[in-house]
C-alpha cells in the first residue's frame, strides 16, 4: 500500500484527492490496491491517520471551516514526522522569493528518503540542483511534471519520450494569465481593461505582479533549463521583461504586419529569457486564451509542439497523477 | 556555391533537358528552373536555372560543357539567401532617433534592406511604436542586430519586442 502525505490542501490538493477517487478502478487494476492518503496539512491545520484518511470528509471540512483537521501546527516537519508515508505530494502555495514551506517540506522528505511529487515552482526555481542532488544521494525520486504548463506534459515528454534527442531549444507560452490579457488586447481592449477582466474571471490574482511582470513564466523557464537542459541556473539568471509596457499602439502595429504579441519563455544553451515577442498570426505560438503551449526543437525529431491547460484543479492534478503512476510503476 | 544562370538554347526538342543535364554531370544540384518561351531571340529561348555546384572548378567545367553544346550563357550571378526579422520598440522617441539607430546598426551588420513603420502619436500616451523590418544575409547578423537593438532599448528605457 502506497501512503501519501499531501502538503497543501487548496485547489490542487483537493483536485488530487478527487482524481485519486476518480481513478480508483485504474489503481486497483494496475496495482491491485489503492494509494491511501495518511496525512494532509494546509497552512495552519493538519489531519493524520496511519490507516488512511477520508479525503471526501476533509474536502467537505475544508470548504466549510477552511481547516483540514482539528490539529494545529507550528512546524510542518513535525507533522510529517508524526506519520509513516512513502510519497510527499507538495502542493502548497508557491513562494518564489524564499521557497517557503514548500522548500522546507520537500527538503525534509528527501532527507528522510521519501519520494516527492511537487507542482510548487518556488523551491524548484530556487534550489533545483540542491534538491535533485539530495534526491539522488538518498535514492529518492523527485518528480515535478505539473510545475510547468499544468496538464501539458512537457517535462516527462522531454525526459522520457525524447530521451535520445538533443533538445536545442524550447519556446513557449508558460503563463495563461498573460496570454489571456494579450489575446484580449488583440481584440481592442487596453491592458488595464483586459487585466480587470482576467481578475474578475479568476485567471489573475488581486496582485497580478508575478504574472504580468513575467516572474511566474521565469520560474518555469528555470525549471526547464535545469531539468531538460541540465543547466545550473536560478531565477536571477533569467532575463525578464513583462507585458505591462505593451500599448494598444504596439498591438495595432503588430496586427498591421499580420502578427500578434505574446509573452514567450525561451530556453536554449545560450538563452534564458521571458519577453514579449512578435509572433506571426497562424504560428503555433500565436495561440489565444489561457492555454499554455511549448515548441520543442529536437535535433532528430525537429519541432514538436504541445499545448494544454496551464492551470486548474483537475488539470494540474492530472500531472501529479502521471508522476504518481511513474513512481508506483517503479515500486511494483 | 549557389548561382543563377540565364541560358539561351536552340528552340528544338530536347534542348531544355540538354541544358540542365550538364549540372548533374558536374555533381551539381538544380534548385529551380524557369523556361520562358516568350523570350525568343534568334530562334533561341531563355532558360533561367538556379543551381548549386561544389566550387569554382566545377563551375568552369559546367560552363565548358554548355559551350560545347552550343548553349549561350547570357548572364550568371551568385544567389544568396537572406534572413528577415521584425523588431519593435515602444517608448519616447522620434523618427530621427530610429534613423540614427539604423545607421549605427548598418556599421555593425550588412543590412540588405530595412523598413520602418511608426505609430502616430496619440493623446492618451506620449509613447509611440516603431516597427523595423530588417533583412540581412545571415542568422548571425540577425543575432547581432538583436543584441544591438536590445542594448539600445535598455539604455534608452524603451520596451523592446523582437520577432521569433
Amino acid at each position: 500500500m502506497v501512503k501519501l502525505f499531501i502538503s497543501g490542501f487548496g485547489t490542487v490538493g483537493q483536485g488530487l484527492a478527487e482524481v485519486l477517487k476518480i481513478r480508483r478502478d485504474f489503481f486497483q487494476e494496475r496495482y491491485g490496491e489503492q494509494p491511501v492518503v495518511v496525512g494532509v496539512i494546509d497552512s495552519k491545520t493538519y489531519a493524520v491517520n496511519p490507516d488512511g484518511l477520508d479525503t471526501d470528509a476533509i474536502i467537505a471540512r475544508k470548504m466549510g471551516t477552511r481547516t483540514v483537521g482539528d490539529g494545529k501546527y507550528t512546524d510542518s516537519v513535525e507533522v510529517m514526522d508524526s506519520v509513516d508515508y512513502d510519497i510527499l505530494i507538495e502542493v502548497s502555495p508557491t513562494d518564489i522569493k524564499t521557497g517557503g514551506t514548500g522548500l522546507k517540506n520537500i527538503t525534509h522528505a528527501l532527507e528522510c528518503g521519501k519520494d516527492v511529487i511537487t507542482v510548487n515552482k518556488g523551491p524548484l526555481a530556487l534550489k533545483f540542483q540542491d534538491l535533485t542532488e539530495l534526491a539522488k544521494k538518498n535514492g529518492c525520486k523527485l518528480r515535478f511534471e505539473g510545475s510547468v504548463g499544468g496538464a501539458m506534459p512537457i517535462i516527462n515528454l522531454c525526459h522520457e519520450n525524447l530521451i535520445g534527442e538533443h533538445i536545442r531549444s524550447i519556446r513557449g507560452i508558460f503563463n495563461g494569465t498573460c496570454n489571456y490579457i494579450l489575446s484580449k488586447m488583440d481584440k481592442g481592449q487596453t491592458f488595464e481593461q483586459a487585466l480587470k477582466e482576467a481578475q474578475q474571471l479568476g485567471y489573475a490574482e488581486t496582485d497580478p505582479t508575478n504574472d504580468v511582470e513575467g516572474y511566474d513564466a521565469a520560474t518555469k523557464v528555470v525549471i526547464l533549463a535545469n531539468s531538460v537542459f541540465h543547466r545550473n541556473v536560478t531565477f536571477s539568471d533569467v532575463k525578464i521583461t513583462g507585458i505591462t509596457g505593451i500599448t494598444p499602439d504596439a498591438i495595432a502595429q503588430a496586427a498591421a504586419h499580420d502578427m500578434v504579441i505574446r509573452l514567450i519563455g525561451e530556453i536554449s544553451d545560450n538563452r534564458l529569457e521571458v519577453a514579449p515577442r512578435l509572433i506571426p498570426v497562424g504560428h503555433p505560438l500565436s495561440i489565444t486564451g489561457t492555454l499554455n503551449i511549448a515548441q520543442i526543437d529536437a535535433d532528430l525529431a525537429g519541432p514538436i509542439t504541445i499545448n494544454g491547460r496551464g492551470a486548474g484543479r483537475i488539470e494540474t492534478a492530472s500531472a501529479i497523477l502521471s508522476d504518481l503512476v511513474a513512481i508506483m510503476d517503479a515500486r511494483y | 556555391m549557389l548561382l543563377n544562370a540565364e541560358l539561351y538554347v536552340r528552340d528544338l526538342p530536347g534542348q531544355l533537358v540538354g541544358s540542365l543535364e550538364p549540372i548533374s554531370m558536374v555533381d551539381g544540384n538544380i534548385i529551380g528552373v524557369v523556361h520562358d518561351r516568350e523570350r525568343n531571340i534568334n530562334q533561341r529561348i531563355m532558360v533561367s536555372v538556379t543551381f548549386e555546384v561544389a566550387n569554382s572548378k566545377k563551375l568552369e567545367e559546367l560552363k565548358a560543357i554548355w559551350k560545347s553544346r552550343d548553349i549561350i550563357i547570357s548572364k550568371m550571378g551568385s544567389v544568396y539567401q537572406t534572413c528577415t526579422r521584425e523588431f519593435m520598440m515602444v517608448g519616447k522617441f522620434n523618427a530621427t532617433y530610429i534613423e540614427n539607430l539604423i545607421e549605427e546598426a548598418s556599421t555593425i551588420v550588412n543590412l540588405e534592406s530595412t523598413d520602418v513603420g511608426y505609430s502616430s502619436k496619440n493623446q492618451s500616451s506620449d509613447k509611440r511604436t516603431a516597427m523595423i523590418t530588417a533583412e540581412v544575409r545571415c542568422k548571425e547578423d540577425l543575432d547581432k542586430l538583436d543584441e544591438f537593438f536590445a542594448d539600445a532599448c535598455h539604455r534608452d528605457n524603451m520596451l523592446y519586442i523582437r520577432g521569433l
